[in-house]
């Protein structure tokens, strides 16, 4: 080998690359379920060490007591390479159709495509416990990484994701193991992914809603942390503001592509449907929420400790009760995983660790006192305050709501259910009082706001709304013909408002700083973001807020229209006609459908032609709605195949033109890119000079 | 009996790693009243600075900002004085408090 040198070398080793490839494919699926089985009895073991020698770290203040804190943040990092092995080796059983496993199974075949044999890892109750481990020990990495920023408070912060990270690693290894093997002859395929969760979003909305979800772990470990520590200051609530952020952002991302995926795959024309699962989704994403612009007033005056520890401690019990409802089987959802046993566990550890923090609270209440009160109704504190309440009222109802079959099971004996119209009566004018918040909020000052500054800031923009309804009554909204409408006037014209006292905002700061440094409006506005990102990148995520409601408020104007067609048949639906010219049956390896090819006309001229589809899985033998959408920002044409009527062997097509649809998905990304601008630090300093008098020191007591 | 050489070599991997901790590690330093104080102040700053912003954008009526400014000093001025006294200093010096820019 000495005679070819180095290419010689990677020769022989490109040339003996692929039997060393198949001797390691076949160790694997040979042995894949002790392999993977191992590293979830050692991440766990590591786990409760991590725990046990975190806790005695923290009890002692001598050099032998740091040593064992240190070991334990190193078994913390080595939990999340352990467990991430084992996810690898499931997936790779996934990709090599290793039906020994029975979760492989259940959950895959051998045409399933490439890019869903990876959503196999989160497809079904044992993978998913599995995944959410995984993403809590990457979150615990990444955090214990950062200990040298506060390494007493990271410290506590560690010892509780341990004990979080010691629960879903029990529940792994012992009530939904993902390792299990099939019991007598292996079967030649496998059960195949639900249909429902073969389309491309599926295969990144649940690992964005579970980063959320796993996240708000991280500020519920600081919180509890900081409280039992006694933590003096705010600067756990600065130091967890990103991770929360981040958390959120992911839980947005997670919710709205779960309503995309709803939109666009069930086939029911609309987006939210208050389904228990999607419930289970908003309430941590509100209270989450509440916090975000709660801990401002503790940041900044030191007031609302003992409401913003307890909104960190439910967010956290929201995610938990969130996966416990899809998990437990005790609600019906299009979402939910089987029925099984493993909703008792959530239960007692929801219960366990509901005791832990009353317990933390009781003992350290004294150390949550506020140091301001509220001087004023008319200020930013009080408008932060109503907000806050605001979302935690909507966060009941729906609690409320989502838990009422359950309820009135155990009380009358027959399930009761509580549909859209509840959620969207209570809701909607909840929500049109937070977006009357959002536009009042900043432009009211800290401490109290005087009726000249309200004069002032409010005056144009409450002309511009005004001005904005007035047109939306003119180009024919008549809020008097029904509620719909009303609520449609209302979010509109409060979204104008909104805009127009951000927008007065941005030009205010912008004139300040043209003024400082000679620059022109545009240019100072833009180094305005740059000079505060956290409040500028929050006004970019009002901005999306604002285009979202807009896009929702769209679906009072929606119509739909159902008809069986034939070739050439038409039909009309608000200014499109649709002309069918042909239906047809196909047939492939991994399902079969009937889909149906659609012209679409609007004032006599052809802009597009639809395939709605209708897919038969073969493994699951299970159906799934493919909707053809003619997609534009003013509306959507969205067309979805009903299926063959039996009688006539015709297509039953239904159509919604449903007005706005488009802005929901636009708001959403404009919310996260003024997140992303939020999370950045500060570029450039701000220009106003800060003088303080300062008298003699105080002496004696 | 690869497969348990295997689990083998990461278990030890995992426990060489955890264990072989470097002498003279610490967790650093407990955080002080004075830490405390001067996070504290740092807000506060911030807060002015914030007020003062907003006045010069014209948000703020003159009386309204007389009254929050002369309020956020006072406060400042507690906590510098409290510092002060913790640290055992006689006066905090005027340059420390004035003229502060982000």
């Amino acid at each position: 080998m000495a005679q070819y040198g180095g290419l010689g070398l990677f020769l022989i080793l490109v040339q003996s690359a692929p039997s060393f490839s198949d001797t390691w494919a076949l160790f694997f699926a040979t042995h894949a379920a002790t392999l993977g089985s191992w590293f979830l009895l050692l991440a766990l073991a590591l786990s409760v060490y991590c725990f046990a020698a975190g806790w005695l770290g923290l009890l002692g203040r001598d050099a032998a007591s740091e040593r064992i804190g240190e070991t334990a943040r190193r078994a913390g990092i080595a939990v999340f390479y352990i467990v991430l092995l084992a996810g690898i080796t499931l997936v790779a059983a996934a990709f090599q159709d290793n039906f020994s496993l029975t979760y492989i199974l259940h959950h895959s075949n051998r045409e399933l495509p490439i890019a869903y044999k990876f959503a196999v890892l989160w497809s079904g109750q044992e993978g998913s416990l599995l995944f959410w481990a995984l993403l809590l020990s990457a979150y615990g990495f990444v955090l214990r990484l950062r200990h040298k920023t506060d390494p007493r408070l990271f410290a506590h912060a560690s010892v509780i994701i341990a004990a979080v990270q010691v629960f879903f690693l029990l529940l792994v290894n012992f009530a939904a193991h993902p390792f299990g093997i099939t019991q007598g002859a292996l079967p030649a395929d496998g059960n195949g992914l639900n249909p429902l969760l073969q389309y491309p979003e599926m295969v990144i909305h649940p690992p964005m809603l579970y980063l959320g979800y796993v996240g708000f772990t991280v500020p519920f470990a600081f919180g509890l942390g900081a409280l039992i520590m006694r933590y003096p200051g705010e600067k756990w609530i600065h130091i967890t503001r990103r991770w929360t952020m981040v958390t959120w952002a992911f839980l947005t991302i997670g919710i709205f592509l779960g309503s995309h995926w709803a939109y666009n795959v069930l086939g029911w024309g609309g987006y939210w449907s208050w389904d228990p699962v999607e419930n289970a989704s908003f309430m941590p994403w509100l209270t989450g929420n509440a916090f975000l612009h709660s801990v401002m007033m503790q940041e900044k005056r030191g007031m609302l400790k003992v409401w913003n520890i307890w909104l960190v401690f439910s967010t956290f019990l929201l995610s938990i009760l969130g996966t416990f409802l899809t998990r437990s089987g005790i609600v019906s959802s299009v979402h939910a995983f089987a029925q099984s046993s493993i909703g008792t566990w959530f239960l007692a550890f929801i219960v366990l660790t509901l005791a832990v923090c009353v317990f933390a609270f009781v003992k350290n209440r004294d150390h949550l006192k506020t140091e301001h009160r509220l001087e004023s109704l008319v200020s930013r504190e009080s408008s932060f305050l109503f907000n806050n309440l605001l979302l935690l009222v909507a966060c009941f109802v729906v609690l409320w709501g989502t838990f009422f079959p359950v309820l009135s099971e155990w009380i009358q004996g027959n399930k009761v259910t509580v549909g859209g119209p509840f959620f969207n009566k209570v809701n909607i004018p909840i929500a049109l009082l937070l977006l009357l918040l959002t536009a009042v909020g900043p432009l009211l000052s800290w401490r109290k706001t005087s009726t000249d500054s309200i004069r002032r800031n409010f005056q144009w923009p409450a002309i511009g709304a005004l001005v904005v309804a007035i047109l939306l009554l003119i180009f024919g909204v008549r809020p008097w013909v029904d509620s719909s409408y009303f609520y449609s006037l209302m979010t509109i014209s409060l979204s104008a408002l909104v805009l127009f006292t951000i927008a007065s905002e941005f030009i205010r700061g912008g004139r300040v700083i043209s003024k400082h440094t000679g620059q022109n409006l545009l240019v100072s506005i833009t180094q305005l973001g740059r000079r505060n990102t956290r409040r500028y990148g929050g006004y970019i995520v009002h901005i999306g807020v604002v285009i979202v409601f807009v896009g929702i408020a769209g679906s009072a104007f929606n119509v739909d229209k159902e008809m069986e067609m034939s070739y050439g048949d038409k039909m009309q639906i608000g200014s499109y006609e649709l002309i069918c010219r042909s239906y047809t049956q196909e047939d492939k390896p991994n399902y079969g459908s009937e889909w149906a090819i659609m012209d679409v006309f609007k004032g006599g001229k052809q802009i597009d032609t639809l395939y709605p589809e209708r897919r038969f899985y073969k493994a699951s033998q299970q159906t799934a709605t493919m909707v053809a959408n003619h997609s534009t920002l003013k509306e959507d044409l969205y067309v979805v195949y009903e299926g063959l009527n039996q009688d006539t062997g015709r297509p039953i097509l239904k159509v919604h033109v449903n007005p706005l649809v488009n802005w929901i998905w636009i708001g959403v990304i404009i919310m996260i890119l003024g997140t992303i601008m939020a999370m950045l630090p500060n570029t450039m300093p701000a220009p106003a000079r800060v003088f303080a008098r300062v008298p003699a020191p105080v002496t004696g007591d | 009996m690869t497969t348990y050489f295997l689990l083998g070599i990461v278990t030890v991997a995992a426990l060489f790693y955890i264990f072989n901790v470097p002498l003279g590690v610490a967790a650093g330093p407990e955080k002080t009243r004075l830490n405390y104080l001067q996070e504290r102040k740092e807000v506060i700053y911030e807060n002015m600075r914030d007020l003062n912003f907003e006045y010069r954008a014209g948000k703020l009526s003159d009386e309204d900002y007389n009254s929050l400014k002369a309020s956020m000093e006072e406060e400042a001025a507690a906590v510098l004085a409290e510092a002060a006294r913790l640290q055992g200093a006689s006066t905090p010096s005027i340059s420390e408090t004035k003229g502060v820019r982000a």
